[in-house]
């Protein structure tokens, strides 16, 4: 075929200023403004544009709109590439580089077409059986061997390649909020947009093309569309183009996602290339329209077989005339409209009706003109022509006596497939509104719910422009408040369509495609249906039909037909598989927006940030803080870094942000009746200005989390977390009060972000506190002995003196507003200098904590109990709490569960990491007696000790020789079990 | 994405929430036996259709609600305060 560009004539006019250049796997070709990428191909004669995924056939344009399954190709260069882009649909712009995809060493001749000399054995399921190992083929063993083909199959089979490199497109995400959704700008939309528009709603209209118009851009002349666009402008109704619909989601929101054209990102890299919009409104007006589809028969994947409406595309909205010579074969009515406009534009017409009978006014209408008519008539075989890769011949068949029969061959480079229309109806597939076969117009249709969420126009199955335009008039002309009940009638053709989704006879073998994007023929599902996969959701998974990029828009419902009649029951019994979003692919940037790279997460900074990267501190994520981990002197590794911090903190003094540890004010009459609750251990006496160190357990029994909390005043506590659980202990302790203990009269805020933690630890922290508190006396050791809080004045600030230690040091937490931090940590650093001084970061407290046997959620990972960590002398007996009764559960209980442990190697220069397993000597395999949750260098003991649990705890294997094994990294050592207060067990130390 | 009316703040996206969990449940006495304890944490109706279930307001104004809600077509019929008071006091006020 041979497209003819018509001159002088309408939109896309052949002058000079309107023509732009482009590249087709690098080489110059010429198209017109406003052409689509396809438009631009076939303008300049390139029909082979790909290969299949398969077989590799050579393959080319099948239609002009979403549902293409053949012109896929690649556009852009190094990191703009962008793969598996629907020619169809895609704008040209200038100089825009268009590749060919699946195709080595060319389109013209490709090396895995050889697969298609062997394509029976590419049948449904034959990786499965014949790489996977299904019997009786079991000769591979299973995934071994799948393993080592899936290599070479990976490489053959699939579709075009994306870059590696990081994307350098920009991506937004937007919420809209309307009263009218419309998605589509054909006939319908358009005039849904303008009624709800004159009713003072505010309308937002979308179109997936970057025209606005639908079925009315593929009309001879497009003043009709130009007037409802100067209404629709005048009413001041929101239009985006390029924009797609992609799904529907709960509570009437929808998913928009608009993507600019090519070459606007690439001259202003500010510009979103995407736009990921969220879109709520209170009625969604469907107006999809409907794709028109293919039917069964051999070769029916030739480059030059098209629909029938794109014919009618390329004609009116791009000005070519695919060829001189065309035929159609169709079923419907709707085939004849475009056959008498070709005629028009100067082409012969051969019409195939698959129907024995039509109507009356369509006779008239061809009478006269270059079109033959056929009626019983359809086509069996497509066939190449000499020396080209496209359509050349086709052999036709005739229908007597109820069946098709050969009735010889026509030459044909131009062959044009009408065989009915599906209603885009994926939208209303995607909430579940039910979906019912319509018998007379063969195809699926959907009503939404007709309160907020409406079909109209050829996606409700109407088939007539004047039909369309009266069901977008109805939905506004009726009581909003009553439901709506739809009276256009469906369908509109003066003859019913013939059903026809497959034409073959025995004698004449072949491929004939039901999905052409993946591969999936006729034959694959017979053999579906032979095997026994003949539910829908099964056939879908075992030939793969409908799962390539374009969901099965043109092949769904063939394939539910031949399994139909294989099963010799109607296709509303074989049922269809509900649509999922989206309804067309939508890249990985457009859903991720900003939230890349460091705008993934958010980063919470404590209020001590800005000093530790003053003092070189090394920073480290744990969860969204940011954590000082370690402080680097020199060119110190983190090893030796921490090693000297924890030195120095023992032998003197050292200084560490705590900030991130949650922190919650407590109030309130019945807050110690509250938090004597929340706790184990018994906090009804706690006195005021002392701090209890406490536990507390899920409903289950199991520990949830630990803290000290801190008697301010009668009815006032500040309760304090670990950093992992402060978010969940805050909504737990809200869910209490407002749930299940309403009587209870208590108000809970957090207040982690108010106060600058910091600790001072070490055998100087209460010199260096004399010498920047306002008033020393108040820390001498009677006035604030151990666990007592203080609040006091530091230069003037008041200030939260804790006498609290994690690091079995004589130590104090001071909790300073965090609007004084920075220079209050400034003013205590300073004073630190005139002992020997250090700051410390996570892994030195990590270090020393593990030394007291001091747990964090490294221990308390939500699987352990009470005695499991050894504290059941916190469960208190006299008083009732949260978990109390659960915790007491038999297998709760056991002795034998595993326990809280120290763990030293016997060879004191061994080292070892968290995650090894604890065995008894002997036994190294299968479940193991413990394992290592925590591991440091000790510089206090001055070798590698850890914390971890063993079944029984430390009774249980004081006599056993216990190995530690890592088998991932192949260490092994004998290992001595001892008990978790590694470092100063009697606590002599905090007391200074 | 479901929208819930929080009695405070007003409509709002469901990502501005947390689900509690199902909310017939009645937690029992903290002393009270161990078989109506296990009950109320591990026995879960799983309706399929209409129940009442707590979410909190968590990006909001924190309070907890119980939220009436279909399970299949994410319907929600109403939404209260979970603090018995509380809801009294604001249907006085509004
Ligand atoms: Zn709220």
């Amino acid at each position: 075929m041979n497209p003819l560009r018509k001159k002088n004539q309408s939109r896309t006019d052949n002058v000079e200023e309107n023509v732009i250049f482009f590249f087709w796997n690098n080489k110059k070709y010429f198209a017109n403004k406003g052409d689509s990428i396809a438009a631009g191909l076939l303008a300049n004669n390139q029909h082979v544009i790909g290969r299949s995924f398969k077989y590799h056939r050579p393959r080319g344009i099948m239609s002009a709109g979403v549902e293409e399954a053949g012109a896929l190709v690649t556009i852009g260069n190094g990191a703009y590439t962008e793969a598996n882009v629907r020619a169809t649909t895609t704008e040209l712009t200038q100089g825009l580089s268009v590749y060919s995809q699946n195709a080595w060493p060319s389109v013209k001749f490709d090396i895995g077409s050889i697969l298609n000399v062997f394509g029976k054995f590419f049948a449904a399921g034959f990786y499965y059986k014949m790489f996977m190992g299904i019997p009786p083929f079991e000769w591979g063993r299973g995934t071994k061997i799948w393993m080592f083909f899936e290599h070479f199959i990976r490489k053959a089979a699939g579709l075009g390649q994306s870059s590696r490199l990081p994307d350098p497109d920009c991506y937004e995400h937007m919420h809209t909020h309307t009263d009218v959704l419309v998605i589509g700008t054909g006939p319908a939309g358009l005039q849904a947009a303008i009624s709800a528009a004159e009713e003072g709603k505010d309308v937002l209209i979308v179109e997936q093309d970057y025209a606005i118009g639908g079925s009315y851009l593929s009309q001879p002349d497009t003043v009709e569309l130009e007037t409802q666009i100067e209404v629709l402008k005048k009413l001041r109704v929101t239009i985006l183009t390029r924009t797609t619909a992609f799904g529907l989601y709960d509570d009437k929101t929808v998913g928009l996602v608009q993507v600019m054209p090519a070459k606007e990102y690439k001259t202003s890299s500010k510009k979103p290339r995407q736009q990921f919009n969220i879109c709520r409104a209170e009625k969604i007006i469907l107006a999809t329209g409907a794709i028109e589809r293919s039917y069964a028969f051999i070769n029916n994947d030739l480059p030059g077989i098209m629909s029938v409406s794109s014919a009618r595309t390329y004609l009116n909205r791009f000005n070519l005339l695919l060829s001189k010579n065309i035929v159609i074969s169709t079923n419907n009515d709707s085939a004849y409209e475009t056959a008498i406009e070709l005629e028009n534009a100067g082409a012969t017409i051969t019409i195939l009706d698959a129907r024995e009978q039509i109507g009356n006014k369509l006779l008239q209408q061809i009478a006269g003109l270059r079109i033959n008519l056929y009626l019983g008539s359809g086509v069996v075989k497509a066939e190449k022509g000499l020396n080209t890769s496209s359509i050349g011949k086709i052999n036709l068949v005739e229908f007597a006596n109820n069946k098709w029969r050969y009735a010889g061959n026509l030459s044909c480079d131009c062959l044009l497939i009408s065989a009915g229309w599906s209603p885009v109806i994926h939208l209303a597939s995607h909430q579940g509104y039910p979906i019912n076969w319509n018998e007379e117009n063969a195809c699926f249709l959907s009503s939404g719910d007709n309160k907020s969420i409406f079909l109209i126009g050829s996606a409700r199955g109407i088939w007539t422009k004047a039909g369309c335009i009266q069901s977008a008039k109805e939905i506004f002309q009726y009581n909003s408040r009553k439901k709506h009940k739809p009276s256009t009638v469906i369908g509109g053709w003066e003859t019913p369509l013939a059903p026809l989704y497959e034409i073959c006879l025995h004698n004449i073998k072949g491929k004939a495609f039901v999905d052409p994007q993946h591969d999936v023929t006729s034959s694959d599902i017979r053999l579906a249906y032979q095997e026994g996969f003949i539910s829908v959701e099964h056939m879908k998974r075992y030939t793969t039909l409908g799962m390539a990029t374009d969901q099965g828009k043109m092949g769904n419902i063939i394939g539910l037909a031949l399994m139909a009649e294989a099963l010799n029951c109607s296709i509303s019994e074989v049922g269809v598989t509900r649509f999922r979003p989206p309804y067309t692919s939508i890249s990985l940037g457009a859903l991720a927006g900003r939230n890349r790279q460091s705008h993934f997460k958010p980063i919470r900074r404590t209020p001590f940030n800005n000093f530790s990267i003053q003092n070189k501190g090394v920073m480290i994520n744990a969860g969204l803080w940011h954590r000082p981990w370690y402080y680097p002197m020199e060119s110190e590794s983190l090893e030796a870094a921490y090693i000297r911090e924890a030195t120095v903190t023992r032998r003197s003094l050292g200084i560490c942000d705590v900030s991130s540890l949650g922190k919650i004010i407590i109030q309130g009459p019945d807050s110690t009746e509250f938090i004597n609750r929340v706790y184990t251990n018994p906090f009804a006496k706690l006195p005021v200005g002392k701090a209890r160190y406490g536990i507390m357990l899920r409903d289950d029994g199991l520990v949830f989390d630990d803290g000290t909390t801190w008697r301010l005043s009668e009815n006032c506590y500040l309760m304090t977390t670990t950093t992992d659980n402060a978010f969940s202990v805050m909504a737990r302790l809200e869910e209490l009060l407002q749930v299940r203990w309403p009587d209870l009269s208590v108000q809970v805020t957090s207040v982690t972000d108010q106060w600058g933690g910091c600790a001072l630890a070490g055998p100087n922290s209460r010199n260096l506190l004399t010498k920047i508190i306002d008033d020393p006396n108040e820390i001498s050791n009677e006035s604030l002995p151990f666990m007592g809080i203080k609040q006091v004045l530091i230069q003037n600030v008041p200030c939260y003196v804790a006498r609290i230690s994690f690091s079995g040091e004589l130590a104090y937490e001071v909790y300073i507003p965090s609007d004084y931090a920075q220079s209050m940590m400034e003013f205590i650093w300073e004073n630190g200098q005139k002992f020997e001084c250090c700051l410390y970061g996570l892994e030195a407290l990590g270090t020393m904590r593990i030394e007291k046997g001091h747990l964090t959620n490294a221990e308390i990972d939500g699987r352990v109990t009470i005695q499991d960590i050894g504290l059941s002398k916190m469960a208190s007996s006299n008083k009732d709490y949260i978990g109390k009764v659960l915790k007491n559960r038999e297998k709760l209980t056991d002795s034998d569960r595993p326990q809280l442990v120290g763990i030293f190697p016997k060879d004191k220069n061994k080292t070892f990491k968290a995650g090894a397993l604890l065995n008894e000597a002997g036994y190294s395999n299968g479940h193991p007696l413990g394992w290592v949750t925590s591991v440091t260098f000790s510089p206090a003991l001055g070798h590698w000790i850890a914390l971890g649990f063993i079944t029984g705890g430390l009774a249980y294997v004081k006599d056993k020789n216990i190995v530690l094994s890592d088998e991932l990294r192949s260490n092994f050592l004998d290992v001595e079990i001892v008990s978790p207060q590694m470092y100063d067990p009697e606590g002599l130390r905090l007391h200074g | 994405m479901i929208q819930i009316e929080c009695p405070f703040c007003g409509k709002r996206d469901q990502s501005e929430f947390s689900y509690g969990r199902e909310g017939q449940i009645t937690f029992p006495a903290l002393n009270a036996d161990e078989n109506s304890w296990y009950d109320a944490v591990f026995l879960r109706k799983n309706t399929y259709g209409r129940q009442i279930e707590t979410w909190q307001h968590t990006h909001g104004c924190r309070s907890w609600l119980l939220v009436e809600r279909d399970t299949v077509t994410h319907k929600i019929f109403s939404v209260k305060l979970a603090h018995t008071d509380w809801q009294e006091q604001i249907k006085k006020t509004t």
